[in-house]
């Protein structure tokens, strides 16, 4: 029990600290925050179900009024903004991701980066698109113009994922619970 | 040392033929020990293995062969019985540490041990007033030094007054009046204290030493005679070449 | 200290959290039913007035957390000053301010204490799922600490980087701050091990 719970905080905490850790530089020079990597390693590394807590406990605490966003950024007002959407995405692009990982028995840097497209990238963006239309008063294809450039930063950001989970599984193999 | 009543209705801490291994590597292996004593030194070098030992007595690991037992229970299995029977200081500071400021930190322990929140504040509160930290409770953990965590994890396991505290160099990254301080609070209390040092000083007035070497028990006995050897032995090393003692 | 509530405190302060909650809620779903520009203005104005009423500094700190969402506004005027619905661009950059800043407020004004409170009360009824109360609060209680803590030794980290390195931190970093996750909630769990857990009674 205290595992599951440390586990779960610790990786809360590291979300926040991936979204705050400023200047991450792509090769082509656009910075970008690895807030988005963050939740997708809760799935990848922690599974689906402990994953999805992990971020569903970082989403409740920005409600509740920790800056916890990149830009640090919280409180009630990001539920009223136009990225509402990818803040309730993100526990279920975390549980999506955690559960490719945990059903696709294949190499598990595969499997993760399968998985943070999957979740992290199409399901994340379903609801974030959907979010921007509604907050915005706008076309979903509208809305998904807003969105599109990301896409690129965000598909990178899923190769990462599946290297960083496959290297946490060569340093700690204990502490990949997706494959436990 | 104060004259103590000895702690006659406690069977003490029980290792039998007790080992540990980690993924197939053997840190401790053959102890067989029963520890009734109200002072107890561990001593050894680096990675002998003294800080498994006592994590094997909390029973925060379980050994891979033989048992042990806390006043008769397996430390490792009731995790509720041992609450009021054994606490632990470990060896980092930071490690042990789980909330953000110290009122929160000790009033955890309490609460574990069945006070309700209320009751769990004014035992915090009592305990930092006596010890001349009551300008402490609201404060964050990351305000304090590591000497102050230090105490701040002494703090906590003192407040649930368990029967057997371990203490895992209590001494390392404190000052010397903080140390002179905690050597004279320590010595007062009733509590057995087994403690992991590194400083054949500090072990003046306990009654039993055990000296670990590469996981296994190399001496064990009174004082006098235990340490003279190690001080020596450990001179005598530091005579030859130590690196060659460093490599895993 | 880790949280957006303001360092003024304003009679809001002492207001349940529940009460704040239940209003946003009801202001929320009026601004989504509010189909005039007049109407907003007035609400506006009225926000506006409530967030002064609290005096400059809190106003101040109130506008300065509004500042994300300046693309949107720029974007909303962009797309319709283009098509030329003035007034349906208004009505939706007004909604989307005023919501925000509404939410902002009762953030602004409401304790993190409190706010833990009012959640552990209503999560009570989950402990039928086995989602105790006091785990909910170990577990933000750990996420407060560890964030300052994984943030100091992530800085930590990449001065290491830019000590022994020409090139600026990449991603790579992201490795070691994430083995830095795993063994903190490691230790962590054997702390609180060390003091009888989380399950049982
Ligand atoms: N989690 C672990 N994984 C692998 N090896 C470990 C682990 N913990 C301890 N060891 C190994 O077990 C041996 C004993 O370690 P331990 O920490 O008990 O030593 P120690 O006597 O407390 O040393 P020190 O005086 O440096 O604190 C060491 O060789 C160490 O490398
Ligand atoms: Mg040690």
């Amino acid at each position: 029990m205290e595992k599951n719970v440390a586990y779960i905080a610790l990786f809360a905490a590291l979300i926040a600290v991936l979204g705050l850790v400023p200047q991450i530089t792509l090769a082509t020079g656009v910075p970008i925050t690895a807030q988005s990597l963050g939740v997708m390693l809760c799935g990848t590394v922690l599974g689906a179900r402990r994953g999805f807590l992990a971020v569903l406990l970082f989403v409740a605490l920005v409600a509740l009024g920790l800056p916890l966003l990149s830009g640090g950024r919280g409180g009630l007002g990001v539920f009223s903004s136009p990225t509402v959407g990818f803040v309730i995405g993100f526990p279920v692009a975390a549980f999506v991701a955690g559960l490719v990982v945990e059903k696709w028995r294949v190499g598990l840097g595969i499997a993760s980066f399968a998985g943070a497209i999957l979740g992290g990238v199409l399901v994340l963006y379903l609801f974030g698109i959907t979010g921007m239309a509604v907050v915005l008063g706008k076309s979903w294809p509208a809305a998904s113009l807003l969105v599109g450039a990301y896409i690129p930063g965000d598909l990178i950001k899923a190769g990462m994922a599946g290297f960083i989970t496959q290297g946490l599984a060569r340093l700690r193999p204990h502490a990949v619970l997706s494959r436990g | 040392m104060p004259n103590l009543s000895p702690l006659s209705d406690d069977p003490g801490l029980i290792l039998r033929d007790a080992s540990f291994a980690l993924s197939g590597r053997v840190i401790l292996s053959g102890l067989d020990l029963h520890l009734t004593e109200r002072r107890i030194g561990i001593i050894g070098r680096n990675g002998s293995g003294k800080t498994t030992f006592l994590r094997l007595l909390a029973g925060l690991i379980a050994p891979s062969t033989g048992s042990v037992t806390v006043g008769g229970v397996d430390p490792a299995k009731d995790r509720k019985a041992m609450l009021g029977l054994l606490g632990i200081l470990f060896q980092n500071p930071d490690h042990q540490i789980i909330f953000p400021t110290v009122g929160e930190e000790l009033a955890f322990g309490l609460r574990q041990q069945g006070l309700d929140k209320a009751a769990a504040l004014a035992k915090t509160r009592a305990l930092l007033h006596a010890h001349g930290r009551a300008h402490w409770e609201a404060e964050p953990v990351t305000a304090l030094s590591q000497g102050q965590r230090h105490f701040l994890c002494l703090l906590s396991v003192l407040a649930m007054g368990p029967r057997t505290i371990l203490l895992d160099e209590p001494f390392a990254g404190l000052d010397l009046p903080t140390q002179a301080r905690l050597t004279r609070s320590l010595a007062d209390l009733p509590q057995r204290l087994i403690t992991i040092t590194h400083d054949p000083a500090a072990l003046q007035g306990y009654d039993r030493v055990i000296w670990l070497e590469a996981g296994r028990l190399r001496a064990d006995g009174r004082v006098d005679a235990v340490v003279p050897a190690f001080t020596a032995e450990m001179a005598r090393l530091g005579e030859a070449d130590a690196d060659t003692d460093l490599a895993l | 200290m880790l949280t957006l509530t303001s360092p003024f405190e304003t009679p809001l302060h002492r207001l349940p959290a529940g009460l704040k909650l239940a209003a946003l809620a009801l202001a929320s779903i009026g601004l989504m039913a509010m189909q005039s520009l007049w109407a907003l203005g007035v609400a506006g104005v009225a926000v506006v007035c409530l967030y002064l009423a609290f005096g400059r500094g809190f106003a101040g700190y109130g506008l300065r957390l509004l500042r994300p969402l300046w693309p949107f506004v720029l974007i909303i005027a962009l797309w319709h000053g283009w098509t030329g619905e003035f007034a349906a661009g208004g009505i939706i950059a007004g909604r989307l301010l005023l919501a925000v800043a509404l939410a902002n407020l009762v953030t602004m004004t409401t304790r993190l204490e409190d706010m833990m409170t009012l959640v552990e009360r209503l999560a009570r009824p989950l402990a039928r799922f086995g989602l105790s109360p006091r785990v909910l609060a170990v577990a933000v209680a750990l996420v407060v600490r560890f964030t300052p803590v994984l943030m100091d030794k992530a800085g930590q980290l990449m001065q290491a980087w830019r000590a022994r390195s020409a090139r600026r931190v990449n991603w790579r970093i992201v490795l070691p701050i994430s083995l830095m996750a795993l063994d903190e909630a490691d230790h962590v769990a054997e702390a609180i091990r060390a003091r009888g857990g989380l399950s049982g009674p």
